[in-house]
């Protein structure tokens, strides 16, 4: 193929680093055919969008149909390789602490009474007669630049625009997208030179000289060729076609020489759309509501160009006993690629219906219809939020490395996450437990409803005393743990895991009004903040900002500290004097820089989790979810000491009474070993069996050994096991000050 | 887009009932978040007090866990842009979902709004709508 107009170029584009000249109105496949190239490797060409023939990478994106591409100076386009699948775009995310930054594609919404998809003859009619009715109509057409890719439930038509994505709420929808052409499938379909008869007339109307071409089936109008009677039976060729072999009723087959191939094969409906909207206000009109006869069966040749699905790989697939449409389209990857099913659709239907005797709907389709990019995909969407304390900066100003935990940002640590562990073992620490969640529990009946939801005891609690309490479900796993902080008679506050909070919100909540309890339920995890201040030297630290008296243990209070109000709760999970001061978000960061402030020589530092997950470990202290599992009862826990059976009832009693007498073979241990600790997760062996898992590891500075919280899931249980190859001695925390006389002090 | 400011007000828990019938200060902006839920911004813990002194159990606490800002037509326009679903028509009216997908809220009022939300989610509520 060559040009024939003369004409000078409004530019070039490069294609495979060649810069090559293109027509006013080329598409980018037009301007590489008229230098006599394929825009891909091989294979029919149709310039109606519907096949992959023509994709190449363009500007960077691969599968862009370069049919529906106009080409503009400067486009770099690179053919996808001739074997194998183009090479995506490295996408570089080197620091996984910070939010993924993709590619930004604008998104735009509109409203219309009607949509109508397809501005050929079809759809002008019915966008003419939807006004005629009064309705307002939106026409979108790919040959518009609005390419629509997917209709979502609503209806919501999501349009691909070259300055991005147009989403489109409608009321009804009209798929007027007309018909695709057959492509071919017969052995040497792969090769070039091989043209429908509607790109024919679109290259020769742009001046593409097709050379010597023949026509099968139905001729190109106007397009200078020799037309060829009877089916096709093989191209011939070794890249480039030299000849069509073709056989009439006769049974002779006649090799006819040429460049160029023109095939008019007839037609299957482009409703790739309207199959993707079942149960939608969609209705099709057109040729894309026609039923066209179905190519014959295919018997050697390429049917899937995207997946390269030969004829005798569905032939396999048939033999292994995949007899419907969609098994054999599974197995065979015919009809997943990314014209999805656009060309080997009809071959498909066609080759079950001549073995299963029945002709097949074509299969549902999904979105997208088009090879979208994810930017694309994604566009007007967002990740989830990862809420930030209002300690956020004041962590990012001392080195704080932040990741996301429980829906938070969290300092994982400040650069030496041992050095924060010897400042809460032997001096003063702050951390940020703002994230922990915080509920207000008040009214006449907020006793009968925390004695109903814990199973510890409640109405004992004095005011201004506190206990810790497991949150267990109807089955009697544990689903979260906190604190309860009785306030007067009839308020508490309740403190929750921040990862849980959300859910127990909802579950405290939800049971108070199954019960019709008379309570009021306030929650305030994202209203205040909370600073933990821990260590052998946290009372003096508080003392000289303010305190005079900080409470005693599992004591709480309110009072202020360094001119802020707070809520002073001791407890400890540490396993050092701990206060928590729980203050409004607004007020957050100025006590912090007061504490940090005052704590100077006191050797004060920030701790994050990376040295809280250690302290408390070398206390036996579980964390919920991560020492847990699902169906983690107290007894498998080792924390039947926190659950009262004499309570007249509580959520999940009945389930620990069922089945208090059954035998349990998986229980929560403590192991100490030699040498650094495992990785969380690690198998536990014994005998040359794994009887368990790992479930938390540290290198104890002080005990100057692993401690671990693991899983056995078998007995009897060994008092020696094996993990990462060494051996490990079962053992029953907590590994450190095992009276708690420092969390006392 | 202004800049999001903390939003000092009171929070207010009670029976529905009484939050229903409660009488509140004309200054103040009283959003109801939820049937037993209040926010007020320019309402003093007495007035609280009062308005549901129905409900000896009602909690009544100093509020500034919300950041805000007032938004003319124009800049709601925008906002608009960043929700998937249908703003209320009437006014005034509370409509609570997610904008540029952060959970919030917006409080319409007849010639302006307030855009606000929780303040965890403020960097990311800023940072989307830029």
């Amino acid at each position: 193929m060559s040009d024939t107009t003369g004409a000078a170029s409004p530019g070039r584009i490069v294609v495979d680093g060649r810069p090559i000249p293109y027509q006013a109105g080329d598409s980018v496949a037009v301007a590489v055919m008229r230098c006599g190239e394929h825009p891909k490797h091989g294979g029919t060409i149709c310039l109606g969008g519907d096949c992959p023939n023509c994709s190449a990478i363009v500007d960077g994106v691969p599968y862009v149909r370069t049919c529906q591409t106009a080409a503009t100076p400067g486009l770099v386009v690179r053919r996808h390789p001739a074997a194998g699948n183009p090479s995506f775009p490295a996408v570089a995310q080197p620091d996984i602490t910070r939010s993924p930054v993709a590619d930004h594609v604008d998104v735009r919404r509109e409203t219309a009474d009607i949509v109508v998809i397809g501005a050929g003859p079809s759809g002008a009619a019915a966008a003419d007669a939807a006004r005629a009715e009064g309705h307002e109509v939106m026409v979108l057409d790919a040959r518009d630049s609005n390419e629509v890719v997917a209709i979502y439930g609503g209806p919501t038509v999501i349009v691909r625009r070259p300055n991005g994505m147009l989403h489109v709420h409608a009321h009804q929808v009209v798929v007027a997208t007309g018909a695709a052409e057959i492509h071919p499938v017969c052995p040497g379909n792969n090769l070039r030179g091989i043209i429908t008869a509607r790109a024919a007339e679109q290259l020769h109307d742009a001046g593409v000289d097709l050379g010597n071409a023949v026509a099968i089936g139905t001729p190109p109008q106007g397009v200078p060729c020799t037309a060829v009677a009877g089916r096709i039976v093989r191209f011939e060729g070794t890249d480039t076609i030299s000849a069509v072999v073709t056989m009439g009723d006769d049974g002779l087959e006649v090799t006819t020489p040429c460049i160029t191939v023109i095939v008019g094969l007839g037609f299957a409906p482009r409703d790739m759309l309207s199959r993707m909207s079942g149960g939608l206000p969609v209705s099709v009109v057109g040729q894309a509501a026609e039923k066209f006869p179905l190519p014959p069966c295919p018997t050697a040749g390429t049917v899937c160009p995207c997946s390269r699905v030969e004829v005798e790989d569905l032939e396999g697939v048939w033999a292994r006993g995949f007899h419907e449409l969609e098994l054999v389209k599974r197995a065979s990857l015919c009809g997943t690629g990314t014209c999805q099913g656009g060309v080997c659709g009809p071959h498909l239907r066609s080759f079950v219906a001549d073995r299963s005797g029945e002709v097949p709907e074509m299969f549902t389709a999904r979105p997208a219809s088009r090879q979208i990019t994810l930017a694309e995909a994604s566009a007007d969407t967002y990740t989830d939020v990862f809420r930030r304390s209002p300690l956020h900066d004041e962590h990012l100003a001392l080195g704080g490395q932040l990741d996301r935990f429980g829906g938070w940002w969290r300092p994982w640590n400040y650069g030496d996450h041992i050095a924060e562990y010897w400042a809460v073992r032997e001096a003063v620490s702050l951390g940020d437990v703002s994230t922990l969640g915080k509920l207000v529990v008040s009214g006449p009946d907020a006793v009968e409803l925390l004695e109903r939801l814990y199973p510890t005891t409640v109405a004992d609690i004095r005011p201004g005393r506190s206990r810790y309490v497991l949150l267990l479900n109807e089955r009697g796993h544990l689903i979260d743990d906190g604190m309860i902080c009785r306030e007067t008679e009839t308020r508490f506050v309740l403190t929750f895991t921040s990862g849980g909070a959300a859910n127990a919100e909802m579950w405290v909540r939800d049971w108070a009004e199954t019960w019709g309890l008379r309570v009021h339920v306030l929650d305030r995890t994202m209203s205040l903040a909370a600073i933990n201040v821990t260590g052998p030297l946290a009372s003096q630290l508080l003392q000289r900002v303010g305190l005079v008296d900080p409470p005693k243990f599992l004591q709480h209070r309110h009072d202020i500290v360094a001119g802020v109000p707070c809520h002073v709760m001791r407890l400890s999970f540490t396993g050092e004097a701990s206060f928590e001061l729980h203050h409004a978000v607004d007020r957050s960061v100025e006590l912090w820089r007061a504490l940090m402030e005052a704590g100077q020589d006191l050797g004060i530092k920030p701790h994050g989790l990376q040295a809280l997950f250690g302290l408390r470990l070398e206390k036996g202290h579980v964390i919920v979810g991560m020492d847990s599992e699902l169906d983690s009862t107290p007894r498998r826990l080792d924390m039947d000491w926190a659950v009262k059976m004499d309570k007249p009832d509580f959520l999940g009693k009945s389930a620990l009474v069922r089945t208090a007498e059954l035998p349990d073979h998986r229980r929560l241990f403590g192991f100490t070993m030699q040498g650094n600790a495992p990785t969380e997760g690690s198998p536990i062996w014994s005998d040359g069996n794994v009887v368990g898992h790992v479930a938390s590891s540290f290198s104890s500075p002080l005990l100057g050994h692993a401690v671990m919280l693991g899983w056995l899931k078998h007995t009897p249980v060994p008092e020696q096991v094996q993990i990462d190859g060494r051996t490990a001695s079962v053992a029953h925390p907590p590994f450190y000050d095992p009276e708690g006389r420092r969390a006392r002090a | 887009m202004p800049a999001l400011e903390t939003l000092h007000g009171l929070r207010v828990v009670a029976s529905p009932a009484v939050l229903d019938t409660a009488l509140w200060p004309d200054n103040a902006t009283v959003l109801r978040l939820a049937p037993d839920d209040v926010f007020a911004i320019g309402a003093t813990a007495e007035q609280a007090a009062h308005a549901t002194a129905a409900d000896p159990d009602a909690i009544i606490a100093d509020e500034s866990g919300f950041v805000g800002c007032w938004l003319d037509a124009g800049q709601l326009e925008t906002v608009a842009t960043h929700i998937e679903w249908h703003l209320p028509t009437q006014r005034p009216a509370l409509a609570q979902g997610y904008v540029a997908g952060v959970p919030a809220k917006l409080w319409l009022d007849t010639d302006r709004a307030l855009l606000l939300c929780a303040s965890p989610y403020a960097a990311d509520l800023i940072e989307r709508l830029k």
